[in-house]
């Protein structure tokens, strides 16, 4: 796609340019944006349009993997060489109810981790070419891939929200 | 051969017969002959143990015993079945023989003193210097023994009669004013034997005749059989008249703390009221009778005059009954006196020849008294003795301070010891010939006459130790001397003798055969020619009936010297398996202690565990106090075999914590019988305001209201269930009651928790099938048990647990797997009344709902489909979670490797070569981190479960034998599968008396059923 | 995690405060050369290390004998210890997890530490389990594995739970930690230089704060949350059944699991105060640790310290109420038997000091809250150590009751352990950021320009 490499880099100071720039290139018809922030900003999810993701379905799924494995070792284990202890029954269901809430939280709580990852493409090694250090302080960034519409129509958009700095990108480096 | 203890007389047979083979040259220079591995195949199949019978050799009273031995080596002493004193019984001492045997202090042979330094010397050198030195005392030649086996004691007197020696034989608890009282008596110097079986009543003027007095195994079975409750609950009286309450006197229904000194006056008196109300005439001693009423001696004894009164009118009633003692604590300088006049009680009342049985004089030679040591001492320090040889004796140790024992024998050129460990004596000796041990040599016991046993040896001489049987040397030296004594051998010499009896008494004519018999059976019986009814004959021998004097008259308190219920006279200091058995009374260890009256302590502001300076004219000592509530208040009492420091090393240890209390005494001698006086002075109580971390296994002697030992009326018990079921309420008796069973705890069922019970309800052991295997159980009968702990060290020698040391005790890490729980119920030495403490052995109760069990993470606790709790010691983690749960607190850790060849630290446990060939080969043997406890000899289990499957048959009740069981003098224990409804635990665990510790407050189900203790007196309700 | 609402916004944190960039350079500049003080503190920790170590040593060569523990009291300081360091465990995950999930503006500022603390203070307790047992070389066998014999654990022993229990919960708290550092730890590696720029590029994981990553990132966070909460109260109720399980007079009461709940809550903040007070003072954090947010945990002290006083009343009232001997005598001996001064000591510190927090003055006076944290610290130590050690030694036999006294040994692996966890807070302190810089941006005003602040964001 070496047609429509590269993009264009905007920096911010301002919430509310930031804000705008990301409304107006949305309306020029403009898509793949990234928008760098230093804090998470409901106000970007929102202008950006995000949805429920899908992390919780990974959770539900881990969660109840783990319910069933608790549930299925306990029980086989106990099967598998019957020792009465204190005269209780070899299944002694409360008992493996603890072990099964456990595994619940344990799987749950890998598997949204997994989710994470693979839905927020971290780990990302890929090196911090489109990007300046100020995103993780004050500053906040919005790059618009040539793939998403025209760079000169993209320049002109954030331009006209007053950043503090542009910069062209030709190579398409950025992930 | 279906049953299996005939199968185990068949291995025996062959054993001896094996054992015979090897006879023929049998002394000690061949000795290797009688190693396992030359007789026949059967004796030596791996994993099957060979029994041989001999006699226990730790006390006098010569119980017959079975010796468990596995691949030539001896592992365990148990009692002989067939032996009329012990009955398949043995006591604490008596097992601990092996740790005797095994003692890795033993002389490694015969030793020099040169230039104060010992050096190993040859037995030929050995023998050829005794004889040298014997050819040149032209007679002035000493011999001090102990009480010997009557052939060795014939031997060794043959021997110096031979040399123009002479021999003493000295023991420090002496039976001598009772052979003396009974020689003024009836003529004859013999000591009575007692059949408390017999008696419906039982009175002790202070003789501990449970623990130490003559013939204590004999003694406690018939004392169980007299004072245990039959269906028709008709129970025998205990009375205790003593200033003390030893382990016996802790078994009394009653106790009249009479003054010391004053037994016979009480018993005159007694006699006195019985002679005027139609007893018996007490003949010559008529006038005596006269002189003590019960008004006369109410002063004196601390007893009004009623009471005496009523209690002789009570004694003669209750006939046959049988008064007995003083005992040795009781010995003091009218000790004979005291004796004649129990025994004026006991003829008075008509018991002489029903429960007191007058022998014909016995082969034993009696006892020489203390007189003769004395004039033995001056020949010595007079320069008139050139060889003095010691023999079973310790007298550098177990003489009085005052007696200058050492001095005297100091003054003896050439001294010769036979003691095969260190002792006080032999550090003075110049020569050591180190003796076998009884179970490695030949010989011979007569305990009364009529009962002839023969020792034989069970095992090769422990090969650490080049011992030679004292017999052997003076034969070999008397044929150096040129003199021929009959037999090259002390085990010829012996059976030519018994030989002799044997054809004198016309016994028959094939003696090989009645020798093979007798060594098979250990015993040979004859009847008792002497014990026909005997006048009392007027004395020959000045006696006062009145209380005795006491040196130190100024100090405030009388000073009992008790035989150590575990140590003797301390001649078993280096066994620490004897040194860690709690004792019967102050439950502690190692270490010594004076008793003091608990009111008396109070007012001192003295607890127990007080250090106290206990000081008499004649010496001091300093010791912690036990504050005990069952001693007089003028009384404190102190008991013997502490301070062994010149011992081996496990007694060197004890003796940091301990003290000889003989050098509190005077070199007294009672008369007429010249016996040493045990209770002959009065001694001051000092605080030191230091104190001393006992070494006690007790919590507290207290119940706080748990009903873990309750008890009955004998009303109670009588009466209709229906009261009875109200009396026990509460306290694990037999209330209907709703019990959450296995299922999960999820189905209540209705249960009376007794045998027929099993199995419960819903309680099916998750998968295991209740109808196809057995629930082993035990039953305890508290009524029956004396506390005297034989038990404990039984288990300990079968079960190979290990001891942990005195730190460790003082810290409640004893690993003891039987604890005998002691709690004072009624006890109250200022006035004359009931007494009642509560003695339980508390073992691994084998809950079927076990709360160690679901606990455990790794399962090394669980149950096993017979229904015991198993503890699967390689499984171990060490949580110590069982050990909490465990309602019960059976469950012992080990805290480090006790059982090492090296404690973990300095004075711990361990287990040094030889002492490790102990160990019960069936077992294994436990490692720092492991939890350990009572298995319900689950080794014995399986071994008769193994036999029977191999002759296809089921498993007979009673076939299957527990150590503490097979052990018991009381026979108070039961054991056997509940399952089966015709067993006799199960036939027991339904009388009216049973209850399970704990039970309905927890539900545990356990497997180890106890019945009450009854009690003559009223108890509160609920029995505690 | 958008969780402040915008009315919050600058109304928890000083004034001073002011744009995003001055967060990061205040907050960032501890991330450096540490001084004189911080090594001094550094070595003490070692030593303590080393005591704990070499003691643990003794005891591994010579055997459990070297503690103080006997029959039949079979737990002790060991034990005492574990449960307090789990208990310390607790307001980590509490304050992140649980305030929020309720959405309280004031963790943001705290909840780093807390879960910094949290993840060390299991890392410290989960010793303790391996340190009690005889056999620590067996001590895997608590872990389910395919052994020789396929003998697997027993699933009915409360200790088996505790491994599974203990160890989800490091696991769990440890992503949540480390998921909450990503963003910092960019942040961090925007600016830092030579090795510290390798190791946070390496944390950071390459993070760019891209709109992406936040979405994901902010769903991820509220369901490990969801998931954390639960389990927060879950692991010490089954530390409490260890003891609830067995039939112990003390143990056996069903009050135990949230009686250990309340007590660990209490506890751990209180140890977050004590951890705060001087990293505030130290690093000159006023601005962002200030008064209101220690008044906000002192108010949770002051809930927790009442339920957990009312759990003690409630013991002792059932003890009565049941009339049994047992049950009866046990707690007769907790306050008048040979450990009367550690149940005495307890009340007071838990029951009696926590009370002065009802006065505002001394909610808002920091010295005065960091004494009394230390009181609740030690007192908290000291109810497990009543729980434990008395009712063992005082059980339903009493032939067989006893005394326990600790070791040196014990002594020395408990105040070790200290040293271990204080390691660990040490480095934390300087090579992660303390307070969470990208979170307390969300309750600073958002920067809007100046001029068009009015129009906000249209």
């Amino acid at each position: 796609m070496s047609a429509n490499a590269g993009g264009i880099l905007a920096s911010f100071d301002y919430l509310d340019d930031t804000l705008g720039a990301i409304r107006q290139l949305r309306d020029g018809g403009h898509t793949d944006l990234t928008v760098y922030a230093p804090l998470p900003e409901h106000h970007i999810e929102e202008a950006l349009g995000y949805k429920q993701g899908p992390v919780r379905t990974w959770t539900l799924v881990g969660g109840l993997t783990g319910t069933a494995t608790g549930l299925a070792f306990t029980t086989w284990t106990a099967m598998d060489w019957p020792l009465v202890v204190g005269g209780k029954p070899i299944l002694s269901i409360p008992a493996f109810v603890i072990i099964m809430f456990e595994m619940t939280i344990l799987f749950g709580a890998l598997a949204t981790v997994i989710g994470l990852f693979i839905n927020a493409r971290i780990p990302n090694p890929r090196p911090l070419v489109i990007y300046d250090p100020e995103y993780s302080g004050g500053r906040f960034g919005i790059y618009a891939p040539a793939a998403g519409g025209s760079l000169d129509d993209a320049r002109k958009i954030l331009e006209s929200h007053n950043p503090v700095e542009l910069r062209e990108d030709t190579e398409g480096a950025h992930a | 051969m279906t049953d299996g203890i005939k199968r185990r007389d068949f291995l025996k047979v062959l054993g001896v017969s094996g054992a015979g083979a090897s006879m023929a040259g049998c002394s000690t220079d061949d000795v290797e002959k009688l190693l396992p591995y030359v007789v026949p195949p059967e004796e030596i199949t791996p994993g099957v143990a060979t029994w041989y019978t001999s006699v226990c050799g730790e006390c006098a009273a010569g119980c017959g015993v079975w010796v468990k031995t596995r691949e030539g080596r001896a592992i365990k002493v148990e009692g002989n079945p067939n032996h009329p004193v012990s009955a398949g019984a043995l006591c604490a001492r008596g097992h601990s023989a092996m740790q005797g045997l095994y003692d890795p202090d033993r002389f490694a042979g015969p030793m020099l003193r040169e230039n104060g330094i010992l050096r190993p010397i040859s037995w030929d050198e050995a023998e050829t210097m005794l004889t040298e030195r014997i050819q040149g005392a032209g007679g002035r030649v000493l011999a001090i023994t102990g009480k010997t086996g009557p052939t060795f004691g014939e031997l060794f007197d043959n021997f110096l009669s031979g040399v123009g020696g002479s021999r003493v034989e000295y023991e420090a608890l002496s039976e001598a004013p009772l052979r003396e009282a009974t020689r003024i008596a009836f003529g004859r110097n013999v000591a009575p034997t007692y059949e408390f079986a017999e008696a419906r009543m039982v009175l002790s003027f202070g003789a501990d005749f449970l623990e130490s007095w003559i013939s204590p195994v004999e003694h406690t079975r018939g004392f169980a059989r007299m004072t245990s409750t039959d269906e028709y609950g008709s129970k025998g009286t205990f009375v205790f008249l003593g200033s003390r309450l030893g382990l016996t006197g802790a078994n009394a229904d009653e106790w009249f703390p009479i003054a010391p000194g004053s037994e016979a006056a009480v018993a005159l008196a007694m006699a006195n009221v019985i002679a005027r109300s139609g007893g018996r005439d007490a003949g010559p001693y008529r006038e005596v009778l006269q002189a003590y009423t019960p008004e006369s001696v109410a002063a004196a004894s601390g007893l009004d005059a009623e009471s005496i009164e009523e209690l002789a009118r009570r004694f003669a009633d209750a006939a046959p009954a049988v008064a007995v003692g003083p005992g040795y604590a009781g010995h003091h300088a009218n000790a004979t006196a005291a004796n004649l006049a129990v025994l004026i009680l006991n003829h008075v009342a008509g018991n002489v020849g029903r429960t007191v049985h007058l022998r014909a004089e016995d082969r034993a030679a009696p006892v020489a008294p203390f007189t003769d040591l004395q004039s033995a001492l001056g020949r010595m320090s007079g320069g008139d003795v050139q060889v003095a040889m010691v023999h079973g004796a310790n007298p550098a140790y177990s003489l009085p301070g005052e007696a200058n024992f050492a001095s005297a024998f100091g003054q003896v050129p050439f001294k010769v010891s036979f003691a095969s460990t260190p002792d006080e004596t032999s550090a003075l000796a110049d020569l050591i010939l180190p003796d076998a041990h009884f179970l490695e040599a030949w010989g011979d016991s007569n305990p009364r006459e009529g009962v002839y046993s023969i020792q034989q040896p069970v095992m090769e001489r422990v090969p650490h130790f080049d011992s030679k049987q004292t017999g052997d040397v003076l034969l070999s030296v008397a044929a150096r001397l040129g003199q021929s004594l009959g037999g090259a051998t002390f085990y010829e010499y012996m059976r030519s003798e018994i030989g002799q009896i044997y054809s004198d008494r016309g016994l028959g004519s094939d003696f090989d055969t009645f020798w093979r018999e007798t060594l098979k059976d250990g015993v040979f019986i004859l009847p008792n020619a002497g014990d026909e009814q005997e006048m009392l004959r007027s004395p020959d021998a000045a006696l006062s009936f009145d209380a005795p004097g006491f040196t130190g008259e100024d100090r405030e308190f009388f000073l009992q010297v008790l035989p150590n219920s575990r140590l003797a006279d301390g001649r078993h200091a280096n066994k620490p398996w004897l040194q860690e058995l709690p004792d019967p009374v102050s439950k502690m260890t190692w270490h010594s202690w004076v008793e003091v009256n608990r009111h008396v302590a109070e007012e001192m502001g003295l607890e127990t565990g007080d250090m106290v300076r206990v000081s008499s004219p004649h010496g001091a000592v300093e010791v912690p106090v036990y504050s005990y509530p069952g001693i007089r208040e003028d009384t404190v009492a102190l008991a013997m075999g502490g301070g062994r420091a010149g011992s081996g090393r496990f007694a060197v240890q004890a003796a940091k914590g301990s003290v000889n209390v003989m050098s509190l005494l005077p070199a007294q001698t009672e008369q007429p019988s010249g016996a040493l006086v045990l209770q002959s002075t009065r001694v001051s109580v000092e605080p030191t305001g230091r104190r001393y971390k006992v070494a006690t296994i007790e919590g507290t002697d207290q119940q706080h209201d748990r009903g873990i030992a309750p008890a009955m009326t004998l009303a109670a018990l009588t009466h209709a269930d229906d009261d009875h079921a109200e009396d026990d309420h509460g306290e694990g008796g037999h209330g209907k009651l709703q019990e959450l069973q296995a299922i999960g705890g999820f189905v209540p069922v209705e249960t009376e928790g007794r045998a027929e019970d099993f199995p419960l309800p819903g309680a099916q052991y998750g998968d295991y099938d209740p109808e196809s295997n057995a629930r082993w159980a035990m039953a305890i009968d508290l009524d029956k048990c004396t506390g005297c702990s034989a038990c404990v060290t039984a288990c300990q020698s079968e079960n190979n647990v290990a001891w942990t040391g005195e730190s460790q005790v003082a810290m409640g890490r004893d690993l003891g797997w039987i604890r005998l729980e002691r709690y004072y119920e009624t006890v109250d030495a200022t006035h004359a009344g009931p007494v009642d403490v509560r003695h339980l052995p508390m073992l691994c109760q084998h809950c079927g709902n076990a709360p160690c069990e679901p606990v455990c993470p790794v399962y090394a606790a669980y149950h096993t489909p017979d229904g015991l709790n198993g503890q699967v010691y390689n499984r171990c983690v060490g949580t110590r979670y069982c050990a909490n749960n465990c309602p019960y607190k059976v469950r012992v850790y080990n805290w480090y490797t006790y059982q090492g060849e090296e404690p973990a630290f300095e004075g711990l446990g361990h287990a040094p070569e030889p002492l490790n060939w102990a160990f019960n080969p069936d077992v294994t043997v436990r490692t720092n981190g492991i939890m350990e406890k009572c298995s319900f000899c689950v080794h014995r289990i399986r071994e008769v479960e193994h036999r029977a499957a191999l002759e296809d048959r089921r498993i007979f009740d009673g076939e299957v034998v527990a150590a503490c069981q097979q052990s018991c003098p009381a026979e108070a224990i039961v054991f056997g599968n509940i399952r089966d409804p015709e067993s006799r635990v199960a036939q027991v665990a339904q009388n009216q008396r049973t209850y399970r510790v704990l039970n309905e407050l927890i539900n545990t189900q356990p497997a180890v059923h106890y019945l009450q203790k009854v009690v003559l007196h009223e108890v509160e309700a609920g029995g505690h | 995690m958008a969780t402040a609402t915008d009315k919050h916004r600058g109304s928890l944190t000083h004034p001073d405060v002011g744009t995003y960039k001055q967060v990061n350079d205040e907050v960032l500049k501890v991330l450096s050369k540490p001084g004189k003080g911080w090594w001094a503190l550094l070595a003490l920790a070692l030593a303590g290390v080393g005591l704990f170590f070499t003691s643990w040593a003794i005891q591994i060569v010579k055997g459990i004998g070297v503690s103080g523990l006997t029959s039949p009291v079979g737990w002790g300081v060991y034990i005492t210890t574990f449960v307090f360091w789990v208990g310390i465990a607790h307001s980590g995950t509490l304050i992140s997890a649980i305030l929020f999930l309720f959405r309280a503006p004031w963790r943001q500022s705290v909840y780093r530490m807390a879960e910094a603390m949290t993840v060390f203070a299991v890392m410290t307790a989960g010793l303790f389990p391996l340190i009690h047992v005889g056999r620590v070389w067996h001590a895997y066998w608590l872990i389910p594995y395919p052994n020789s014999r396929y003998l697997w654990p027993n699933f009915r022993s409360p200790l088996v739970w505790d491994v599974f229990a203990v160890t989800t919960y490091f696991t769990v708290s440890a992503v949540f930690f480390y998921l909450g550092t990503i963003p910092d730890t960019a942040a961090a590696r925007d600016r830092a230089t030579g090795w510290r720029k390798t190791f946070y590029k390496v944390a950071a994981m390459g993070w760019r704060g891209t709109d992406r990553e936040w979405h994901h990132f902010g769903k991820a966070y509220i369901y490990l949350a969801a998931l954390a909460t639960p389990l927060v109260l879950s692991v010490h109720s089954v530390v409490s059944w260890d003891f609830a399980m067995g039939i112990v007079p003390g143990w056996h009461a069903t009050v135990f699991a949230p009686y250990f709940v309340a007590g660990a809550i209490f506890s751990g903040v209180a140890m977050v105060i004590t951890l705060a007070v001087p990293i505030r003072k130290i690093f000159g954090w006023e601005n962002y640790l200030t008064v209101k947010h220690f008044d906000a945990l002192s108010k949770l002290i002051l809930l927790t310290s009442l339920i957990v006083l009312y759990a003690y009343l409630t013991e002792f009232f059932m003890a009565w109420y049941s009339g049994e001997p047992p049950e009866r005598q046990m707690f007769w001996n907790r306050l008048f038997g040979d450990y009367w001064w550690a149940t005495w000591t307890m009340l007071v510190c838990n029951g009696i000091v926590p009370v002065l927090l009802w006065f505002k003055r001394v909610r808002h006076s920091i010295s005065a809250l960091f004494v009394i944290t230390i009181f609740i610290n030690i007192g908290m130590w000291f109810e497990r150590f009543v729980i434990i050690v008395t009712s063992l030694s005082h059980e339903y036999a009493p032939f067989a009751w006893g005394v326990y006294r600790p070791s040196f040994v014990e002594m020395g692996i408990m105040v070790g352990s200290f040293a271990w966890f204080g390691f660990w807070f040490l480095l934390f302190t300087r090579l992660l950021p303390a307070v969470a810089i990208a979170e307390l941006k969300e309750v600073l005003p958002l920067p809007y320009r100046p001029q068009a602040q009015e129009g906000g964001a249209d």
